[in-house]
């Protein structure tokens, strides 16, 4: 292999390709003998060569990049398995387990953020995802240039550089949101707002880190210190009762995407329905609440459960907007961030296997519980 | 009042959707502000919106950063020679998902469709080790050779949708004439779905060019960093005063190229989010 990096991709990336238009071929040609095997006539033994020809890059990728790692992980997730050691991994059966799911406590901080981001992220993220979506949908002239700028925080959110940008524009002493925090902060009635803001974030803040250690001291003292003083302004990168706010900050940022999902099933509700509830004298807002509502039932359910499975997934912002304050990072982690320090800074592969396998079961309750709620309290009627 | 209740709601929801934009847009603004203004203007406890003497300075010490440019050429690298292995082998799966009637179709179809199910991040593990053992560690490799195997279920999703779209008789008649599957594939049904793959094309860009975690795990030399990675070693924790000019002019040469993309991909994009339901 060549030295230079470069080429050295290069050359792997055209083996690859060989590597595939070969196994391509191999399994067309062997799906074809199958099928003559089977008396099949000519036509269908060429489309039966077709066919597995042309799935054959992704069926061979199916195997070596999922099936056969997901196999290892499976078995090294018993084990006690390190990359930097020599020996071979110790079989531990389900000790890697026990300790993650009730002893570990960097393991249920994130459990509680994720819980968190679910809780009070969410709901923030999908409410103004639907604020938009609803302006949108009034078909006002201009509209597809609105949609454009709600839609690029979706396109920019997890770069490291916007990332970099929203760090400057949170820091607690000369950033600018706090900088603007200040401003309106002086104005009387809006600065009574605003303190109360604080301080409710704070109880909620200081509860669900709480829960994470068991001793709600922390909750005490906020409660005891009483409503925030005038001065006061978000700590955003700088306080564990914050850093998980500012999370949210860039979820709600990124909401064009479920805004896009909104917009869809907004159009998706038959003209008719409002129009008869116009004649029979409804308000905007009544049909609101009784039509369009019900009926975006399915989508706020979609955007929930795909919500939910992307606050467990957050690495970026942790990675980005905590580095330089470690002591933060456990009231922020989620699961994918908690593999990575794991698996990558400690190399312990079998007990970073294990935490992929949780997720991995983790993401599908979710779904399947969803699913299974849905029925209750989405409607589906009318279409 | 009745007669000017339309003109009122409307300029009332101008006026909101306006200040959104503004809101939403306003890191974006503060991105290039930012790259404009000195060290102590971006450290000053006052707000300094525009500053009163723009400094290129930035710009030019930037361009003349070994690491940077570095950093860029080896984004654009890596990222083209993804995106063509990975299209190329998704435009080939989604054909035989669409165009052609095989035994353990639809078994196939159910797999790649399950596996979206499967977070990435849950197989990074066990893939470092498969990596490591191939001494691919410290080089592109890892990053680019898994897209050549179809990478990415949803995106042979979308694009197999449109392609069971295309009527059958097109390819009938060229079968007629004598046409093999790789003809009628490259010829008939690829130039049919030009902007389905445009879409695609552009979130694999955006999914590429904004990575972090992956180079992060596999490039570990300053040399192959790519620009993510180059550009959160900028902001340390060591220097006592951070050079936010300098960080920012790097983020807004990393996000030029993001926002052009966008700009002549957003009418593909906007409409086959709605349409697939999904994100991108």
């Amino acid at each position: 292999m060549p030295e230079n990096p470069y080429l050295n991709v290069l050359v792997t990336a055209a083996l690859t390709l060989l590597f595939i238009v070969a196994s391509s071929f191999g399994l067309g040609a062997l799906a074809r003998g199958v099928a003559r095997l089977r008396g099949a006539t000519p036509k269908q033994q060429a489309n039966t060569f077709a066919g597995y020809l042309f799935a054959a890059p992704w069926i061979v990728g199916f195997l070596i990049f999922v099936v056969v790692p997901l196999g290892f992980s499976l078995y090294w997730s018993f084990t006690d398995y390190r990359v930097t050691a020599n020996q071979p991994p110790q079989w531990l059966g389900f000790e890697n387990y026990q300790n993650l799911l009730f002893k570990d406590d960097s393991f249920r901080a994130s459990i509680v953020n994720t819980l968190y981001l679910t809780v009070i992220g969410l709901p923030l993220q999908m409410g103004f995802a639907l604020l938009l979506a609803v302006m949108l949908n009034q078909k006002l002239k201009g509209e597809r240039v609105f949609r454009m700028a709600f839609y690029l925080p979706v396109i920019l959110g997890f770069n490291t550089a916007v990332l970099l940008c929203w760090r400057l524009m949170l820091n607690t002493g000369t950033g600018i949101i706090n900088q603007m925090w200040r401003a309106a902060a002086s104005v009387p009635l809006i600065g009574y707002l605003l303190r109360a803001l604080i301080y409710v974030q704070e109880i909620f803040s200081a509860f669900f880190l709480g829960i994470n250690n068991g001793k709600f001291n922390l909750l005490t003292k906020v409660i005891e210190a009483g409503f925030p003083a005038e001065n006061r302004v978000p700590l955003w990168v700088q306080s564990p009762m914050w850093s998980k706010m500012s999370v949210i900050l860039l979820m709600i940022w990124g909401c064009g995407a479920m805004m896009l999902i909104f917009l869809a099933g907004l159009n998706n509700i038959p003209k008719e329905l409002h129009e008869a509830a116009e004649v029979d004298g409804a308000t905007g807002w009544q049909r609101f609440w009784k039509i369009s509502f019900p009926l975006l039932t399915p989508y706020i359910f979609y955007n929930l459960v795909v919500g939910m499975i992307n606050s467990l997934q957050i690495f970026e912002p942790i990675f980005v907007l905590y580095r330089d304050n470690q002591p933060l990072v456990p009231s922020a982690i989620s699961m994918v961030y908690y593999l990575w320090q794991k698996s990558f800074s400690h190399f312990e592969i079998g007990y970073g296997s294990a935490i992929s396998w949780v997720i991995l079961v983790f993401i599908l309750i979710v779904t399947v519980i969803q699913f299974r709620l849905q029925d209750r309290w989405v409607t589906y009627d009318v279409y | 009042m009745k007669k000017y209740w339309p003109m009122f709601r409307s300029l009332l929801l101008y006026f909101l959707l306006t200040g959104a934009t503004v809101v939403m847009s306003f890191p974006l603004f503060w991105m290039i502000s930012s790259s404009l203004k000195t060290v102590q203007e971006t450290n000053s406890p006052g707000i300094v919106w525009i500053p009163a003497e723009p400094t290129l300075q930035a710009y030019i010490d930037i361009f003349q950063n070994q690491d940077f440019l570095r950093s860029y050429f080896n984004s654009v690298f890596y990222v083209t020679l993804a995106l063509v292995g990975t299209i190329l082998s998704i435009a080939a799966v989604a054909y035989a998902f669409s165009r052609v009637e095989w035994p353990g179709r639809n078994l196939v179809f159910f797999l790649m469709l399950s596996t979206m199910m499967i977070p990435p991040q849950a197989l990074i593990v066990p893939q470092y080790v498969f990596f490591n053992k191939l001494d691919w560690i410290g080089t592109f490799n890892p990053l680019i050779i898994p897209g050549y195997f179809a990478g990415g279920a949803a995106m042979i999703f979308l694009l197999r949708q449109s392609m069971a779209q295309i009527p059958k008789e097109l390819d009938e008649s060229a079968f007629v004439d004598g046409a093999n599957h790789i003809q009628i594939w490259w010829e008939i049904i690829l130039p049919l779905v030009k902007a389905p793959l445009a879409t695609i094309a552009t979130f694999l860009f955006v999914g590429l060019w904004n990575s972090l975690l992956t180079p992060l795990m596999y490039l570990q030399t300053v040399n192959l960093y790519t620009l993510p990675v180059y550009v959160s070693t900028l902001f340390n924790i060591n220097q006592t005063v951070q050079p936010w000019p300098t960080i920012m002019t790097a983020a807004v040469l990393t996000t030029v190229p993001l926002i052009v993309v966008f700009f002549f991909a957003q009418r593909y994009i906007l409409e086959s989010v709605v349409v697939s339901g999904l994100k991108g």
